[in-house]
């Protein structure tokens, strides 16, 4: 069944790079803007191989994004769980925060991109700023969304047996708002990963896809170009589905707080 | 039938006028801070404007040259093309998928690997096929709403109870008619998540991509971007708020009345 359902699925691609590689090489499509996929795949292993042995070039790209996405996330979760669990306990500063943050959240990365290249010029220090904001706002948001919805009945409970206010958050709120932080963490992954790459296009130095990428359609390298996106799409799937999803099944679902699928 | 709309009363006209205060006093407060901290001197710098200045180059843009206008209607004629568009094919799509588990078979774990994108990582390919201009960003709108759409139409529809399509077919609704008057509004709560989240990534799309096709002239994004060759914080400022404000109007506004008039009229989702 699952292997009629792959090969069902790969029908489509199949015709599909077919049709474009047979196309590009008998010239019906411009070669310079359409390349052959095999040719765009063999680009990809010069690029691999390029700077080796001591580095390849194309691992340089890759491992800087990933490090600077590991890096937003990480800032954006820790920060945007202390907010929000501030947020979800405080009445006032849950209505002073939620209409900033509901403004806020909507500007995309990149429009701030001038911005901070002005504060903080072209690099690590923009990039990672943005990325630390695109994270950081799913996760406000869901965090007070779970911190809310705790049953208060388990909070007395709690108190009442001696539990100290840093105790039942910590043991009481943060559990039960597990689900919904996880969302946004997904959420807010999702986010930092595009905002990473596009601020890549503008403010990156030297390394990164999104500034591989960038380099390579102002060079007019449409071999590059597709091969950075095909690129894009594998990391996400591996990211999402390996990381994401295991996990997801080592902790809420463990916990029995969502069914497992 | 539901009881009638009650007339909107002294009472709820001031609650709105309290919600309005309440929304808007974080901005106030955290302006004055600003202002303060500015004008004592506690923080100098020469890129970090103050509200006063900001709201004067507002002022500028908007009334003394009205610049500000011509760029808003760049940007929302791309975003009217692009979501529309969207929306058109998108629901033909997810609807053509959901109705034949044949093209699902083929096309579905396709959609699914290509909504991971990010929208604007089609925008170099973009740039390189179609051109620095106008065509490069409508396009970049409509891949930024189809696959939400797609993606929700699909579910939406098949999220429609098997009984209610077999009691329509056993009472002779078929076809077209079946689509309007059964799957439609059957599937509508999602399909509205998807116009949403639609519009929201088009947004997004929208401005990222006047902020990086160089030939277009004006645009919300564009007046940002090129605020950076200058040196003109301030107008930045007043774009980026003016994007912020610009998406969570689109959010709450014309799709949150399509919600109100129908969902939430008949009773399929909670009124909030």
């Amino acid at each position: 069944m699952l292997k009629r359902k792959a090969a069902l699925a790969a029908i489509p691609i199949v015709i599909f790079l077919l049709g474009w590689e047979a196309l590009s090489r008998g010239s019906l499509l411009n070669p310079y803007l359409f390349p052959p996929p095999t040719t765009i795949l063999m680009e990809l292993g010069n690029l691999f191989m390029k700077g080796m042995p001591a580095q390849s070039a194309l691992l340089m790209h890759v491992g800087m994004t990933l490090w600077r996405v590991l890096l937003s996330v990480v800032l954006g979760i820790v920060a945007g769980v202390i907010v929000g669990v501030a947020m979800g306990l405080n009445r006032a500063v849950y209505s002073f925060f939620d209409p900033l943050i509901t403004v806020l959240m909507p500007i995309p990365g990149i429009a701030l991109a001038p911005l901070f290249i002005v504060w903080m010029g072209f690099g690590n220090q923009t990039i990672v700023s943005l990325g630390v904001l695109s994270a950081f706002f799913p996760v406000v948001y869901t965090t007070v969304a779970g911190v809310r919805s705790v049953d208060p009945q388990l909070v007395r409970a709690a108190q009442m047996m001696g539990s100290r206010p840093i105790g039942v958050v910590l043991n009481v709120y943060l559990p039960w708002a597990a689900t919904y932080v996880f969302n946004g963490v997904k959420l807010g992954l999702a986010r930092c990963w595009m905002t990473i790459i596009a601020v890549e296009f503008v403010a990156a130095s030297n390394w990164g896809m999104g500034y591989m990428i960038w380099n390579a359609a102002e060079n007019l390298r449409a071999d590059v170009v597709y091969g950075g996106i095909l690129l894009l799409i594998v990391i996400y799937f591996i990211l999402e589905k390996a990381l994401i999803n295991r996990l997801e099944s080592r902790t809420i679902a463990r916990w029995g707080m969502i069914r497992q699928a | 039938m539901l009881t009638q709309e009650p007339v909107v009363t002294q009472q709820t006209a001031a609650r709105s006028v309290w919600g309005v205060v309440r929304f808007v006093y974080p901005f106030v407060v955290v302006a004055l801070i600003w202002e303060t901290a500015l004008r004592l001197g506690w923080v100098q710098s020469v890129s970090l404007p103050a509200p006063s200045q900001i709201a004067a180059e507002f002022w500028r843009l908007a009334v003394t040259q009205g610049v500000l206008w011509e760029h808003f209607s760049a940007s929302f004629y791309r975003l009217a093309v692009g979501y529309f568009l969207a929306v058109g094919i998108g629901v033909t799509v997810g609807a053509l998928l959901s109705l034949s588990p044949l093209l699902r078979g083929l096309f579905e774990p396709v959609l699914s690997l290509l909504v991971s994108v990010p929208t604007i990582a089609w925008l170099p390919v973009l740039l390189i096929t179609m051109g620095l201009g106008d065509r490069t960003v409508i396009t970049t709108v409509f891949l930024g709403g189809f696959f939400a759409i797609t993606y929700n139409t699909m579910r939406g529809i098949e999220m429609v109870p098997r009984n209610q399509i077999l009691a329509a077919r056993e009472m002779g609704v078929n076809g077209a008619h079946l689509f309007f008057a059964v799957l439609l509004p059957g599937s509508l709560v999602s399909l509205i998540t998807g116009l949403r989240l639609g519009i929201g990534y088009a947004w997004r799309a929208l401005v990222g991509g006047e902020m990086l096709a160089a030939m277009i002239e004006w645009g919300i994004g564009k007046m940002v971007f090129q605020a950076r060759f200058f040196n003109n914080v301030s107008i930045m400022f007043v774009g980026i708020l003016l994007i912020g404000l610009s998406g969570y109007l689109l959010d709450r506004t014309f799709l949150r009345w399509l919600e109100m008039a129908t969902v939430e009229r008949w009773g399929m989702v909670r009124r909030r």
